[in-house]
């Protein structure tokens, strides 16, 4: 055991010893570039995807952010209560609404049943032209028949629904948990619905009370079926895009 | 007084048609609330007619030139806008390109009768480091680019240069060499002393049921990726755990150009089994710690493939 032993054997394999360096190095710096392609997700669907277990508050913040932050929803919203008065009747159509988004919502998690997001949001849009033509009174205009408004803001209501849970299955949310997550995240909704319902009503109690109310009921409900338009050529314009 | 943003009353609040009724019209009810809008069928198919071209009209002159680069009109040009969605989708086309790339990156796989001499070499080298004293080698740590070549140079008898040319050659040129290295070890009588812990090192090398086994310790929010550098169809054997804990895990691949996910889980404490390269390329973990206590994770393998690619 001298030195000399040692630097024959270097002597012998010092170039391979190098070779294998060079290579581990060169896998090395290739490997690190690969690190970064393991796929990332950011924003609330990289949150949810990461988490597991039972997420009350998160889950909470999440349904009303959605809501309050979802034009849809709140376009669809402000044309159901456009004409409606009293706190009883308002409570009736938008628990209708609640009822009709939370079923298809938590069942279309639940059973994995989720519907392309372009076409059910471009649906949502045809949900906002729906009720401004409602509001015109243009389906008794042009068809004689008014069309039973409750069931029609129940049927949206579900179909809302179906835009929710598709969007919650495209984050990917974890099993583990999922029934009080939903649960959460659907409180959320309905807390970001009466939120934003409570910044509608404020804004609709004052215009209503202007006699200038009466003659721009029609041309607000042509603006907001205009809206419901772009929403539908939005998302046609990105499935089609996809 | 006058309560404006008392929600609660909101809809009770008397409208002002309510106080003084105007002509009563069929878009009041006998509250005198609105209830709906003077409207005619032509009158409302123009108004359904203007908002649908209005919607059109923002969307082909706006929407999708400063989005998509898609100019229908010739207008988004003048307005400079589809310069701007031409812009938003080459960085998204370059994101991807580079995605594309990371995946696509040229991965070396040796010969696994190579990789196993290596490892026999290794293990030798290791052996006789730890009995002449010398500190040992951790391969993979970048800080050893630079610093083992130097080291080798210095250690290299001077009188002795004449194999290097043709052994640098390249890997498999240099196979022979190590055939002679097995044919003809450290000369015996000078190797005599060290020989029983090089033989021992040599088997524990070659024959321990696990042929790699890292650790380490992920704070919480922290991740880690291990990876394999494998051929397609290669499979090998592996065992992790979070000794106690749980933690996320992607058991994915890259390479050749392709991507793949085999498996992910969230909040598993351990998990073995088999990998399978569906392509060559690097196949590995990536697991994060999502507890907010550390977690130390335990990984061993075995099997078919080139390399741990390990930080």
């Amino acid at each position: 055991m001298s030195h000399r032993t040692q630097t024959s054997w270097f002597a012998d394999h010092g170039p391979l010893r190098v070779m294998v360096l060079l290579a581990t190095i060169a896998i090395t710096l290739l490997w690190a570039e690969a690190a970064l392609a393991h796929a990332v997700t950011l924003g609330d669907k990289g949150y949810i995807q990461e988490i597991t277990g039972p997420q009350i508050i998160p889950f909470l913040y999440l349904g009303a952010k959605h809501m309050v932050t979802g034009y849809d929803h709140i376009l669809f919203l402000f044309g159901v209560i456009f004409f409606l008065y009293g706190m009883k009747e308002i409570g009736i159509y938008v628990t209708l609404f609640a009822i009709g988004h939370s079923t298809t919502m938590l069942a279309g998690v639940w059973f994995n049943f989720g519907i392309n997001s372009y076409i059910i949001d471009a649906i949502i849009g045809f949900s906002v032209v729906y009720k401004a033509l409602d509001n015109l009174g243009a389906f008794q205009r042009w068809f004689g028949v008014q069309p039973n408004t409750k069931a029609a803001t129940l049927i949206f209501g579900f179909l809302h629904g179906f835009g929710l849970s598709s969007k919650i299955l495209d984050y990917d949310i974890s099993p583990d948990g999922l029934l009080v997550n939903l649960l959460a995240f659907n409180v959320g909704v309905e807390i970001g619905q009466l939120t934003a319902l409570a910044a509608i009503l404020v804004f609709m109690n004052r215009w209503r009370a202007m006699p200038a109310f009466g003659r721009q009921a029609y041309t607000v409900n042509v603006i907001m079926m205009g809206l419901g338009f772009y929403l539908m050529g939005f998302q046609l314009i990105g499935l089609a895009m996809a | 007084m006058q309560q404006r943003f008392d929600i609660g009353r909101a809809a009770q609040t008397p409208l002002r048609a309510e106080r003084a009724p105007g002509p009563q019209t069929s878009m009041h009810d006998q509250a005198g609330h609105v209830r709906g809008v003077e409207a005619t069928s032509g009158g409302l198919i123009r108004s359904t007619v203007i908002s649908g071209a209005a919607a059109l009209a923002v969307l082909t002159i706006f929407y999708l030139p400063a989005e998509y680069g898609v100019d229908a009109t010739g207008l988004g040009g003048m307005l400079g806008l589809t310069e701007m969605g031409q812009i938003k989708q080459q960085l998204f086309d370059e994101a991807a390109a580079d995605d594309a790339a990371a995946a696509a990156a040229p991965v070396i796989t040796l010969d696994p009768a190579v990789t196993a001499r290596l490892d026999r070499m290794e293990a030798q080298l290791l052996a006789i480091g730890a009995i002449i004293g010398a500190p040992a080698i951790d391969l993979p740590a970048p800080a050893f680019e630079s610093a083992p070549a130097e080291e080798l140079v210095v250690v290299e008898p001077e009188p002795q240069p004449a194999p290097e040319p043709v052994a640098t050659e390249s890997v498999p040129e240099s196979a022979p060499a190590v055939e002679d290295t097995e044919a003809n070890p450290v000369p015996a009588a000078e190797a005599a002393a060290i020989e029983p812990a090089v033989e021992a090192a040599v088997a524990e090398a070659i024959t321990s049921e696990w042929r790699d086994q890292v650790n380490y310790t992920l704070a919480p929010g922290e991740g880690i990726e291990v990876k394999l550098v494998m051929q397609e169809g290669q499979t090998a054997r592996f065992e992790w755990t979070a000794n106690g804990a749980v933690v996320n895990y992607d058991t994915h691949g890259d390479g050749s150009g392709q991507k793949i996910s085999y498996d992910t889980g969230r909040g598993v404490p351990e998990q073995a089994g088999e990998l399978t390269a569906a392509f060559t390329g690097n196949h590995g973990w990536f697991w994060r710690n999502r507890t907010d206590a550390p977690v130390t994770m335990s990984l061993r393998t075995a099997g078919d493939y080139a390399e741990m690619k390990a930080p």
